[in-house]
């Protein structure tokens, strides 16, 4: 059956990259994260502000690890993670005792909205989902934390992405900006 | 990949293996964010895209041959069968002193007049002249191109596109086509072979 053979799969995964570029993909993702972290435990500390959240690190997989990709460019990461945000946010205040039904509306929502604007990027899916999960520090930055955490921060790791992605001959950052 | 038609023969992208893919993608520094399946799905809808984007771009007049063999209405038969022997061409337009079209001689011509019953295959005449013992050919030799010669040519412009072109010879059912210019005199021929030159980037330098 034509349903069942699709599950096999119908090519190979992709070359493994240089060694030269895993190291790279590390420099980056080091300090790209390196320079959120820094502000989060030395400046926001005890306040009730926060600015590291889970969806940097898989925005670091992209910007620094993968970035010819059209998931990594600037568009798709500011877009993606400020759309996902604020549409995080509005499903939270739509139905905050209902987390189990926010969590997925908030999700299902942020991917459609961002191919309907074309800015996917992966991590906002989660940026979506810890506006909704991300508990009461979270909850008390009511839309500000479209923001900080969310724009500042990818903001930032743009900033390093352009400052590390540049460096070496055999890259290039971005692709497009628009 | 849908089939799409029509569709002249020869004109499929070449076939590109998942290890080509591989092989390019190892070249390029740098995580691709794609797997060589779907490279190779945009390369062949790519491929098909640019065919025929340079196929409805061409013109008749950069593809047609300029120095074309040709002959009078009543040049001897004796002569056009030498003319296309020497310039190894299966038809030669044939023109009046102005260089206008009047007519188009071709093999099939030749050959529907050596035999009978209307057959137009060489491998026709030749049997045809060793069941009966004695070629018609001879039957023609007084003849003038204005006795074989289609009429009326079918010819078109210097700026028909080549996509018309290639209706037309399905269409009509021809192998080559006069082009002529805007006064109506003739000014180059586009035979099967120039299209062919054309749908494999051959000629044109494009591959």
């Amino acid at each position: 059956m034509k349903y069942f053979r699709k599950m096999r799969g119908t090519t190979k995964s992709p070359p493994r990259v240089s060694l030269a570029e895993m190291a790279w993909s590390w420099l980056g993702a080091f300090l790209g994260i390196l320079a959120v972290a820094l502000i989060n435990d030395k400046f926001l500390d005890g306040t009730a502000q926060v600015m590291l959240i889970g969806s940097f690190g898989a925005s670091a997989v992209l910007i620094y690890g993968a970035i010819k990709s059209p998931l990594a460019q600037p568009r798709n990461l500011l877009g993606g993670h400020v759309i996902s945000a604020i549409i995080g946010v509005s499903v939270y205040k739509l139905f905050p005792g209902a987390l189990w039904l926010a969590a997925p509306l908030a999700v299902a929502t942020a991917i459609a909205v961002m191919h309907a604007t074309r800015t996917l990027h992966p991590p906002g899916g989660a940026t979506a989902l810890i506006a909704v999960i991300g508990g009461t520090k979270i909850h008390a930055l009511g839309y500000f934390y479209v923001v900080a955490p969310v724009g500042l921060g990818a903001a930032i790791m743009l900033a390093v992405a352009l400052l590390v992605n540049n460096i070496p001959k055999t890259r290039s950052y971005p692709e497009y900006w628009v | 990949m849908a089939n799409k038609s029509p569709e002249p023969t020869g004109m499929h992208s070449p076939e590109i293996s998942d290890e080509d893919i591989f092989a390019a993608m190892k070249e390029i520094p740098g995580y691709l964010d794609i797997t060589p399946g779907d490279f190779k799905e945009v390369y062949h809808l790519a491929w098909r895209h640019a065919r025929e984007r340079l196929l409805r771009a061409a013109k008749a007049r950069e593809i047609m041959t300029r120095e074309v063999a040709k002959v009078k209405a009543d040049t001897p038969l004796k002569d056009v069968a030498v003319l296309m022997a020497q310039r190894a061409v299966s038809g030669v337009p044939v023109v009046d002193d102005a260089n206008r079209v009047v007519g188009v001689i071709s093999e099939k011509d030749f050959l529907r007049s050596m035999s009978a019953g209307g057959i137009t295959s060489f491998m026709g005449v030749v049997a045809q002249c060793l069941q009966e013992k004695g070629c018609k050919a001879l039957g023609i030799r007084k003849g003038k191109a204005a006795d074989l010669m289609s009429t009326p040519a079918v010819t078109v412009a210097e700026d028909t596109q080549v996509l018309e072109i290639i209706k037309l010879f399905k269409e009509k059912g021809i192998n080559r086509v006069p082009v002529l210019d805007t006064q109506g005199r003739l000014s180059g021929i586009v035979s099967r072979g120039d299209l062919l030159n054309l749908a494999t980037f051959r000629g044109g330098g494009a591959l």
